[in-house]
């Protein structure tokens, strides 16, 4: 692409040259404006519109990736989904997966950007040690995990020094599988939520938090009648941010558990990749199930934002 | 996805923070003297804060450390119970041993590079050119790109998948470097976090070579694009970042042994040998070692671009 592109633009300037040379000022700006902007078209038509309106047709196709002939199939594809048990199961465990994840990481994001957001000495080192869990791929982080969680790895040493002897094979576990790898996501997705509380924080005038200390207000009333009302925009990005991440949890479950065990970890995501590559014929089901997550996805976010405009007044 | 209404600023710490974080520790020590209550009262406060912070710290940082310390132990050492936190012996030849274990380990360490830079390179062109026509000119339909572009933002990767893998499965381009080029060479979050940045420089220099008869490209060029360091790093910095990281695509466009990323061969290796406990340990830090070097290089940009984006 920058091969094609590169040498082709110094000849369009010239054209844009000769023209405002010549008076055509605003033609030259919205040529080049358009030029320039051509990446972004193309960028949206074919990866975005095409693909999008793509994805809706062959999910209303019996669609094998090798076949010759696709037949019509109207809304079959959606129709199984109500019925699949897999789908269902992956549905209930990536709703309770986002539930979960996307309130206690935002908690936890607003409590470190709330404790950096403080006269302390050795901020910029807390800041960044609190990062690091957000620079690790998913890969390193599920490898790291896999040790954690092993029966006698991290977790269960430290459960040892606190006197609680078990040898608990977490992700080997229908009850314990689940929260494992929740758990493994808020911790690494916290941090990056928390350098946007922490941007947002800084731009909070210090003088509405003097004027309140001369009114005696605790820390804690300080937060809730403060510090989060200020923050409900970035509270609502945060929170739509992490509905969209969540709801596509694909990674971990992928590479920790497989989806096991007894589909205890099978998600959306991950159906939806094994009916692409593993099940034959399964390619029109994959992209409902796709459209399907996508439609949930979208309606939680409009959710999301009518709650938190509404429920906390100033 | 997200616009915060933030400008890309070079520096993180106002001086107003900066000023703040000494200013009370100077009063205390002044005051140490007379030994009051409320004093003694500040003083706990002090340690209960410290105490808190530490702990954070211990947990979101000692997995990393003991990823480290595994990394030179022996593979039953690594899982042994009762555990050790330090390697009795220290085996630094198991970093020799990921080489030589892990199949076509070089290939896939090339790999990752090779797409991270080319994608990085991309990005910085494009999504500042881009940026830079929504920043500065005027053009038809401008707000309606615009507007478009942000809208799309928020539509889940997960929709895009199975069309674009036929996509590409059709243009004989899947199992190649250049489907990173195809579905990376722009990303909309950094033609945003290049917009905001643009609209905040002074137009005057712009108007100078505008006199001066310097084309648009040639004013983008030569004029914007040496301004726009901080926040073509920020882009530069996250895009590494996200594509050195990135497992979902390489798994789903990738099919060959040879063109996997150090991501899915850590998997692959995890999958045959479930037991090498220190080499999938030594093969995790190989695999965070280069992010983590431009992490620490290029913090503050990193910073600023996640506060500015939200995106990783």
């Amino acid at each position: 692409m920058a091969v094609s592109v590169a040498p082709k633009a110094p000849a369009a300037t010239a054209k844009v040259n000769r023209r405002s040379k010549g008076g055509g000022m605003a033609i030259a700006q919205r040529r080049a404006g358009l030029l320039f902007v051509t990446p972004y078209i193309l960028f949206f038509l074919i990866l975005q519109l095409a693909a999008f309106v793509f994805a809706i047709w062959v999910s209303f196709h019996h669609y094998d990736l090798l076949a010759l002939d696709n037949p019509f199939v109207g809304l079959r594809n959606y129709a199984r989904l109500t019925v699949n048990q897999d789908f269902l199961i992956a549905m209930r465990n990536t709703t309770e997966y986002a539930v979960v994840v996307v309130i206690l990481q935002t908690i936890f994001a607003l409590l470190l950007a709330v404790l950096l957001d403080s006269k302390i000495k050795g901020r910029n080192f807390f800041r960044s040690t609190w990062y690091t869990p957000s620079i690790a791929s998913s890969v390193v982080i599920s490898m790291i995990f896999l040790y954690v969680y092993h029966p006698t790895g991290l977790l269960n040493s430290i459960l040892g020094l606190v006197g609680i002897h078990t040898t608990e094979a977490y992700l080997q576990s229908t009850t314990w599988a689940l929260p494992a790898i929740m758990f493994l996501n808020i911790w690494t997705t916290a941090p990056t939520f928390m350098l946007m509380f922490l941007a947002a924080l800084q731009d909070i005038p210090r003088e509405i938090y003097e004027a309140s200390a001369v009114d005696g207000a605790s820390a804690v009333r300080k937060l809730f009648s403060i510090t989060i009302p200020l923050l409900r925009p970035i509270i609502f990005l945060v929170v739509s941010l992490g509905i969209i991440g969540a709801f596509q949890i694909f990674d971990q479950a992928f590479i920790m558990t497989k989806g096991g065990p007894l589909k205890a970890t099978l998600t959306v995501a991950l159906l939806i990749y094994q009916n692409l590559f593993q099940d034959t014929g399964f390619v029109g089901v994959a992209c409902a199930e796709a459209i399907v997550l996508g439609i949930i996805i979208f309606a939680l976010t409009l959710i999301s934002r009518r709650v938190i405009d509404t429920k906390i007044e100033y | 996805m997200s616009i915060t209404g933030k400008t890309l600023e070079p520096e993180l710490n106002t001086p107003i923070a900066v000023a703040s974080m000494t200013g009370p520790r100077r009063e205390q020590r002044e005051k140490r003297e007379s030994e009051d209550s409320t004093e003694r009262v500040n003083r706990l406060e002090v340690v209960v804060r410290y105490a808190l912070y530490i702990v954070i710290t211990l947990f979101l940082f000692v997995p990393f450390v003991m990823t480290v310390l595994s990394s030179f132990k022996t593979s039953a050492e690594v899982i042994a119970f009762p555990p050790t936190i330090l390697p009795s012996v220290w085996h630094p030849e198991n970093y020799l041993n990921v080489l030589t274990q892990i199949s076509g380990f070089p290939r896939m360490v090339f790999n990752s590079f090779f797409v991270t830079l080319m994608v990085v390179a991309l990005n910085l062109f494009f999504d500042s050119l881009v940026g830079y026509a929504f920043a500065r000119l005027e053009f038809p339909f401008k707000n309606t790109l615009f507007a478009v572009m942000i809208a799309t933002m928020v539509i889940p990767g997960f929709v895009f998948i199975v069309p674009r893998y036929i996509l590409l499965l059709n243009a004989h381009i899947v199992d190649t470097y250049f489907a990173f080029a195809v579905l990376y060479f722009l990303q909309p979050a950094y033609i945003l976090l290049m917009t905001q940045f643009f609209k905040s420089i002074p137009r005057d220099l712009e108007e100078a070579a505008i006199v001066d008869g310097l084309g648009w490209f040639g004013i983008f060029w030569k004029i914007i694009l040496p301004l726009a360091r901080p926040a073509l790093l920020a882009t530069g910095i996250l895009t590494f970042a996200g594509m050195w990281n990135n497992f979902l695509d390489w798994i789903i466009y990738m099919q060959s042994p040879t063109m996997q990323n150090i991501q899915l061969g850590l998997v692959s290796f995890r999958g045959q040998y479930q037991n090498q406990w220190n080499l999938i340990m030594a093969g995790s830090v190989l695999a965070i070692l280069p992010i983590l070097i431009v992490y620490v290089a290029g913090q503050r940009y990193f910073v600023r671009g996640i506060a500015t984006t939200g995106m990783k």
